[in-house]
């Protein structure tokens, strides 16, 4: 892979728009947030569950994909595999569900085991790069369905079934899993609490290392920062990000299976960020709205909506190479003064 | 002493034959995918597809009566023009978008979700087979092995060498080679690049929808059989060295061997794991995969 040119002098300025980009990502979640708030309380008036429990999924699955965002639009690293991390996490949780249904005792098996997994795993896919790095998570991930595919004791094809209902108990407040109003209401907590982690970690001073990684991995080291443990750390943290967002699949569902781990989900997540748009964060809550109504509304006309959607994600990828934040950001970048330009 | 003879007649012999007769296979795919990324360096990541609208292509058509010889002319020449398109009309529209890799990578890829889609919408989702051409086995020192196979490894060899040839010996393959090595160069020495990208690209997906032709009668006809097929196809390409075609024949020769006959000691569920190891290691230790890239020297 040639390396990229290094970025020209107005590089401080683009600095100082990234920031102001990243503003209007905060403000874009702010709206999503408000939005869910509104779903949620005619959601509440009207009893709904089908819906409600829809949109908790498709929350679920944009935690997932910022996590796939946090890789490819901050490293240019695009993984093909991302569904391993999301997988295992829902399995872990299931696991430990099943022994005993504690919210609190899942999240910290899955996030100690997951730091295990993601930095062996990782050591293995850091060593490539480019699309070599796609190819290798896209084998690490396909390796691993297969082998719980196989494995009687993870239920083999059919899953783990029969997972029992989880009290989340917050100390104000203990919120069933099996509630929809306020189970989604947790989810949507949650997945803001993933991207503020992911927007904080990102604006810090390893963010901006990351960011030179991306323009100039040769130079990076010269300026005494490791590129190696830069690139395993941020990984570990995609992988953790994965992990807890599956986490909490088995407790919207009562079940996980080996389909979790397959590559139509790490597909999914990857049209996900790229229609919503690559390195925005924001971009992976939209996009996974987005193609969940896609998909419920086209579903309801034809079992083949992935023609449509591919076609969509086609013509994203050709026009559109900020995804459909690309197109909203900008303008609301303007509005918070970024007339500098 | 006898256990031993019986075990590599019944067991060793045909196992390792069935291993090759696989492996031919896997090199047919392998080998369009290794030429594009030489050349264009595009992963495909719908070749996979290409594979199954072969194979389709020759399910139909074979039950409209066309004789299986002349499938294995007529399939890929109607992939060329199909390739042709993909090309200069999509893969070109980001060619030169800074993060070639990935945009090229990711287009391919909505293009196979399609792809695959449509094919079931014409098809239906299931699996189909049709009639092996060279019906009757054959029997050699004891070792029965179905005529077909023999069949493939045969002619998927001489297509192999064919190709090789074509690439490294003719004018033809001079400007392709031309064209990965620089392309700028080989365009201000009249090379006509462009033609040369689509060209190469419709010889390469042409080269995936001679592999579905081969091996339908073998694997059976469904949807999603290129996905299935394409880890083991990208395995080769990187082992072997992306871009290199004879790195790409030992890698699948190699690997199709390990994978079966690691079957023989462990759970075929845990071949795949081992294959893949290897895939893991030699990136480890030759990131560039065992042999350099077309134009590469």
């Amino acid at each position: 892979m040639p390396s990229a040119p290094s970025k020209d002098s107005s590089s401080f300025l683009a600095f100082d728009r990234s920031g102001l980009a990243m503003r209007a990502s905060h403000v874009l979640v702010a709206v999503l947030v408000v939005a869910a708030l509104g779903f949620a309380a005619v959601g509440a008036a009207l009893n709904d569950t089908f819906f409600l429990r829809l949109a908790t999924e498709a929350l679920i699955l944009g935690g997932f994909a910022l996590s796939v965002d946090i890789l490819l639009g901050y490293t240019g690293l695009l993984s093909l595999g991302h569904a391993l991390y999301f997988g295992f996490g829902a399995y872990v949780s299931a696991l430990v569900l099943k022994e005993t249904p504690s919210f609190w005792a899942a999240m910290g098996v899955v996030l100690v085991t997951t730091l295990v997994f993601g930095v062996i795993t990782g050591l293995i896919a850091n060593r490539v790069r480019g699309v070599y790095f796609a190819l290798v998570t896209f084998g690490l991930a396909q390796v691993a369905a297969k082998a719980v595919y196989n494995t009687r004791a993870l239920g083999a094809s059919d899953g783990l079934i029969g997972i029992p209902i989880v009290p989340i108990n917050l100390g104000f407040t203990t919120v069933m899993s099996n509630a929809p109003v306020a189970f989604f209401l947790f989810t949507l907590v949650f997945v803001i609490l993933l991207y503020a982690a992911a927007a904080y970690l990102l604006d810090t001073s390893f963010g901006r290392v990351l960011g030179a990684l991306r323009a100039n991995e040769h130079r990076v080291p010269f300026l005494g920062y490791s590129t190696h443990r830069a690139r395993l750390s941020i990984y570990v943290f995609a992988a953790v990000v994965a992990a807890l967002s599956g986490a909490l699949y088995p407790m919207l569902r009562g079940f996980v299976s080996p389909e979790l781990m397959f590559f139509a989900t790490s597909g999914n997540a990857v049209i996900t960020v790229v229609i919503g748009g690559v390195g925005t964060l924001a971009g992976a809550l939209y996009g996974s709205i987005i193609l969940t109504v896609l998909k419920s509304v086209i579903g309801t006309l034809t079992e083949h909506h992935l023609i449509v959607i591919g076609i969509l994600f086609m013509a994203v990828v050709i026009f559109l190479p900020k995804g459909v934040m690309g197109v909203v950001r900008p303008g609301i970048a303007r509005l918070l003064g970024g007339g500098t330009r | 002493m006898t256990s031993v003879l019986e075990f590599i007649q019944f067991v060793l012999a045909p196992q390792m034959i069935t291993g090759l007769s696989l492996g031919v296979a896997v090199v047919l795919v392998a080998l369009g995918l290794t030429i594009i990324f030489g050349l264009l360096d595009v992963i495909n990541m719908s070749h996979g597809e290409f594979y199954a609208i072969g194979a389709y292509l020759a399910l139909a058509l074979g039950a409209a009566g066309v004789s299986f010889w002349l499938l294995i002319v007529i399939v890929p020449l109607i992939m060329i023009p199909l390739g042709y398109v993909v090309e200069s009309g999509l893969i070109q529209r980001v060619f030169n978008k800074p993060d070639r890799h990935v945009t090229t990578l990711l287009l391919t890829f909505g293009l196979g979700l399609v792809l695959e889609e449509v094919l079931k919408v014409i098809f239906g989702p299931n699996t189909q087979r049709p009639p092996t051409p060279i019906p009757g086995a054959f029997d050699m020192f004891g070792i029965i092995m179905p005529n077909y196979r023999l069949f493939l490894i045969l002619f998927g060899f001489a297509i192999i060498i064919a190709v090789a040839l074509v690439v490294n010996r003719t004018p033809l393959g001079a400007m392709v080679r031309a064209a990965a090595f620089d392309r700028n160069m080989a365009a201000s020495l009249g090379v006509p690049v462009s033609r040369v990208y689509a060209g190469t690209f419709a010889f390469g997906i042409a080269l995936a929808g001679l592999a579905g032709v081969l091996l339908a009668p073998v694997f059976s006809v469904f949807p999603t059989m290129g996905r299935d097929f394409i880890f083991m196809a990208f395995t080769v390409v990187i082992v072997g060295g992306m871009g290199s075609i004879i790195g790409t024949v030992i890698a699948g020769v190699v690997l199709t061997q390990v994978q079966v006959l690691s079957s023989l000691v462990v759970s075929p569920v845990w071949s795949d794991p081992i294959v893949f190891s290897i895939m893991v290691l030699v990136l480890v230790l030759r990131p560039q995969g065992l042999f350099g890239r077309i134009g590469h020297a």
